[in-house]
């Protein structure tokens, strides 16, 4: 899976110009995108972090300062109702004045307050308000208030939340206090004396506070505790008690104001810790850590939501650009693919000033190199007609030498008739031979100039040899070259069957399949096999008998007009004779394909080969 | 050429896919799911002897993060009536339910009626079903023989001497009857027997019913209906100095236990009751596979010399809420 996704991608990357263009931006964009949008995460959390942790202290600060007030008011209930009050009263007689004291304070603190109370050292109630029945037996020198009253008398003590189990209720209610004791001088028939001022006060308006601070549903909690980490006030307090859940509380009563980075129960949180003053008391802020994920989250979404448009916008423009970019090279390609199938389109030239440059580069290469093959096939024309030519001109002289040397001879011997006949065949045989110039003839033609020659040869061998024609009608109105037949003849007089007295040479001319074919066969002693290869590949044989130019010259005239397929074949047995074939394509001899093959031109013989098959299938 | 244009909507195609993925998360985030909303149908639900137990299902709540409505079923309904007002109580939106044992029995059928169609929870009487019905509440049986042991201990030597006497509101529930077999099991032994055992609801009604049984030593308040109205009666000295011990979760109970009108003072812990009982349903909730658990709860006994004590503090806290 994995080796695929990579042959797909380096397919794409390899692909072409404009997909490696985009690719390149578009990862590039998303690279860039990523390290943005992570960057931006990171710093928006740091800063909603900051910003809760601060919005945090702030409120626990303000919740402080309401704590504190809350306390201030107790003290000054207590400093009121030690100084308006008792004080200033002797309670031996004056317990009604004291009383009414303490009901003027309580009616003007009842929203807060839940009882006030004055006891002597022995723990017998004096004065209370509201005035209500003390339960039977309290006990209250055991309970903590008034022992910590007792043994620190300069002090005002607060204690943690408790049960105000001291007065009947009919309610049957019971109320949660914050009890305030204090050691006070109490006057007695003129003695003084110790007693213990109590100032419950309603916990509710702690619970209060602490609630409403709590109320935020958003994972952050606050937890108020004394400074030994005896928890006041917890939203799971009841939880805590009934081990259902766990707090740091014992810990985190230890800290000095500040915040604090800790790991409780597995899980990583912030802790704010604020003193309340005069108590000591601890409120403590917690802020777990997923809640700053929590808070983060519609923030996250929102920049992944803007990360994947900007991409989207990116990967658009990308592809404008990867377009603009690409497409004058694309169509430079396009316009390149086109030439080289063939055809001749003008060459794209857009874009940029380089690629510009380039096409116009590109062009004048192609018409550079057009101009260059136009000069190369006109010179190779040339060149194969001037060698044609020039083997051409290298036969006249060679036969000429030997009639011309026959003639002498017979005019040497007075043998007038036979030269005059020699001297007429001669004539016919170089008028035929000039054919008006042209080196593509008719095989009939071809055939003629042939007789005309054996003819020559027959006076000069004195009729040593017998000549035979097979010619099949249907060969003479093809192409053949000029001259082709007279140096296999003159072979064939002078290496077959010269020297003998029932020689006879056989020229044959017929169709075959698709070729003509031409031969001439003697009866003569034959050419050993290895001469026979050599005939037609070693033109520096040194000859025994004419000049030297033969069957390579007529061969390789033949392949120059018609192509490697034709040509000569020799076919020898020692003591039966030799048959040198030539094999011609059935080119009808006309001016038009005399003219293109006279031309030279390889795709001219094509044409005309291509053309005579249609023509055959056509009338197939 | 082709490739580039194919790779372009590829991609183009993929990142909308991703922008409508995460705006819908977005906007759900943002939404915010509706919490599942749990009803809990109780008895005379305002009376304080529920204070305890609401306040563990607000806590429970809270912590569980779904919203709990109690519905009040008002005075003694039978158990087609109850059945109708489930049946409400789920096509107006309840996604759970909490229930008491219906008095006079046909709990297991309305069991069987809620729980094909939402999750169900039984409170006050965890032996419900013998195990089979998920519930939460305390040993019933272990409380009531709880109260014989104090009763015993209090005694001592003179309890043969003594003459009990049963009051139940309850004594047509299991859990009344689990209470009452679990005191009669153990004081089977001593071979006491009781001198009657009588069923009432209603302050009016008991305090009728009280003048009319024959005096006895020792009253014994399976619940806290009858251990409120026979505190009522002590402290009017209407109980002929019958002591009263039983069982109460309410502040009037503690009220006279307070006032040496209650002996002894056998406490559910009904925080936990709501709290847990809460707590499993919401677990069942967010989980369509988790399988409700029945528990037990535990009580304490409160002993008027100690009933103000930090640990009886956190009980009595509960139950001033």
């Amino acid at each position: 899976m994995k080796n695929k996704f990579f042959e797909y991608l380096e397919k794409v990357t390899h692909g072409g110009i404009q997909s490696t263009i985009m690719l390149a931006f578009s990862a590039i964009s998303i690279a860039l995108m990523l390290i943005l949008g992570l960057a931006l995460e990171a710093r928006f959390s740091a800063v909603f972090r900051n910003e809760v942790i601060q919005s945090t202290q702030k409120l626990m600060e303000q919740t402080g300062e309401s704590l504190e007030d809350y306390l201030i008011a107790m003290r000054q209930i207590s400093d009121a109702a030690y100084y308006n009050a008792i004080k200033e009263y002797d309670i031996s007689g004056e317990t009604q004045d004291i009383q009414k004291s303490l009901n003027l304070l309580y009616e003007a603190n009842k929203e807060s307050l839940r009882s006030i109370a004055l006891y002597n050292h022995y723990g017998s109630l004096i004065a209370a308000e509201p005035v209500a029945s003390q339960k039977e037996d309290p006990d209250v020198t055991r309970q903590g208030w008034f022992m910590r009253a007792m043994e620190e008398m300069e002090n005002m003590h607060f204690s943690t939340p408790h049960i105000q189990n001291l007065f009947l209720d009919t309610t049957y209610r019971y109320y949660w206090v914050v009890s305030l004791s204090r050691m006070v001088e109490l006057t007695n028939g003129g003695d003084s004396g110790q007693g213990v001022l109590l100032v419950d006060m309603d916990f509710s308006g702690i619970s209060r506070l602490m609630k409403k601070i709590n109320d935020e549903n958003s994972g952050q909690y606050y937890y108020l505790c004394d400074s030994s980490g005896e928890i006041i006030y917890h939203p799971r307090q009841v939880q805590l008690s009934d081990g259902i859940g766990r707090e740091n509380n014992r810990i985190e009563a230890a800290y000095k104001d500040g915040i604090y980075d800790e790991i409780f129960d597995g899980a990583s949180r912030t802790v704010i810790v604020n003193t309340v003053s005069y108590t000591g008391w601890k409120l403590v802020g917690v802020l777990p850590e997923a809640m700053f994920a929590y808070g983060m989250v519609n923030l996250r979404y929102f920049l992944v939501m803007m990360l994947i448009l900007m991409v989207m916008m990116l990967v658009v423009i990308n592809r404008i650009v990867s377009v603009r970019i690409s497409r004058p090279i694309l169509k430079l390609n396009e316009s390149v693919l086109e030439y080289e199938a063939g055809a001749k389109p003008e060459i794209h030239i857009a874009g940029s000033q380089e690629i510009r440059h380039l096409g116009y580069s590109i062009q004048k290469s192609y018409e550079k190199i057009e101009d260059l093959m136009k000069t190369i096939v006109w010179e190779q024309n040339e060149r194969r007609k001037s060698e044609l030519d020039a083997l051409q001109s290298q036969i006249n002289p060679h036969f000429l030498y030997n009639a011309l040397d026959s003639i002498t001879w017979m005019i040497e011997g007075e043998r007038n008739d036979e030269a005059v006949y020699m001297v007429t065949q001669l004539a016919r045989f170089f008028r035929l031979s000039l054919s008006r110039g042209y080196t593509v003839i008719c095989v009939r033609d071809e055939l003629q100039h042939a007789q005309t020659y054996m003819n020559i040869q027959k006076v000069r061998c004195k009729d040593s040899f017998s000549v035979l024609l097979d010619i099949d009608p249907a060969v003479e109105e093809y192409c053949a070259v000029k001259l082709i037949l007279q140096p296999i003849l003159e072979n064939a007089i002078n290496y077959g069957v010269s020297g003998m007295d029932d020689g006879e040479i056989t020229i044959i001319g017929k169709m075959d399949g698709e070729d003509v074919l031409l031969a001439v066969r003697d009866n003569g002693i034959g050419i050993p096999e290895e001469e026979a290869q050599l005939l037609l590949t070693d033109n520096n044989r040194v000859h025994k008998h004419g000049s030297g130019v033969g069957l390579v010259n007529v061969n390789r005239r033949i392949q120059l007009l018609f192509g490697k397929a034709y040509g000569l074949c020799i076919e020898s047995e020692p003591d039966e004779g030799t048959t040198v074939s030539i094999r011609l394509p059935a080119i009808p001899f006309t001016e038009e394909n005399r003219l293109l093959l006279e031309k030279g031109y390889v795709s001219g013989r094509e044409e005309i080969i291509n053309k005579i098959s249609r023509e055959d299938s056509d009338e197939e | 050429m082709k490739n580039s244009r194919k790779m372009f909507i590829l991609i183009e195609a993929i990142l909308a896919f991703m922008l409508i993925l995460v705006t819908a998360a977005m906007l759900r985030a943002r939404n915010g799911k509706e919490p599942d909303r749990i009803a809990v149908i109780l008895r005379e639900p305002d009376t304080s002897q529920w204070a305890a137990f609401k306040y563990g299902l607000r806590a429970a709540a809270e912590d569980a993060g779904v919203e709990v409505q109690i519905v009040s079923a008002e005075g003694q309904l039978s158990a087609e009536e109850e059945g109708s007002m489930l049946d409400r109580e789920i096509v107006d939106g309840a996604d759970a339910i909490i229930l008491q044992p219906v008095p006079g029995g046909g709990t297991g059928e309305l069991l069987e009626m809620i729980g094909s169609r939402v999750p169900a929870i039984l409170v006050g009487c965890p032996s419900f079903g013998e195990g089979q019905v998920p519930a939460v509440g305390p040993d019933n049986g272990a409380m009531g023989a709880a109260l014989a042991g104090e009763l015993q201990k209090d005694c001592g030597e003179s309890f043969p001497e003594k003459t009990i006497g049963i009051l139940s509101e309850t004594a047509d529930t299991k859990e009344g009857q689990d209470r009452e077999n679990g005191f009669v099991e153990a004081l089977r032994e001593t071979g006491k027997m009781i001198a009657w055992s009588v069923s009432a609801s209603g302050q009016d009604e008991w305090k009728e019913l009280l003048a009319a049984q024959p005096a006895v030593d020792i009253m014994i308040c399976l619940d806290d209906s009858s251990l409120v109205a026979a505190g009522k009666e002590a402290a009017a000295g209407n109980l002929h100095g019958a002591r009263v011990y039983g069982i109460g979760h309410s502040t009037e109970a503690v009220y006279y236990l307070d006032m040496g009108n209650v002996e002894r003072l056998v406490v559910p812990d009904e925080f936990n009751v709501g709290y847990q009982s809460l707590t499993e349903v919401a677990h069942r909730l967010k989980n369509r596979f988790y399988k409700m658990k029945s528990a037990d709860i535990s009580y304490t006994v409160l002993y008027r010399e100690t009933l103000f004590s930090r640990e009886n503090q956190d009980l009595l806290f509960t139950m001033s809420q």
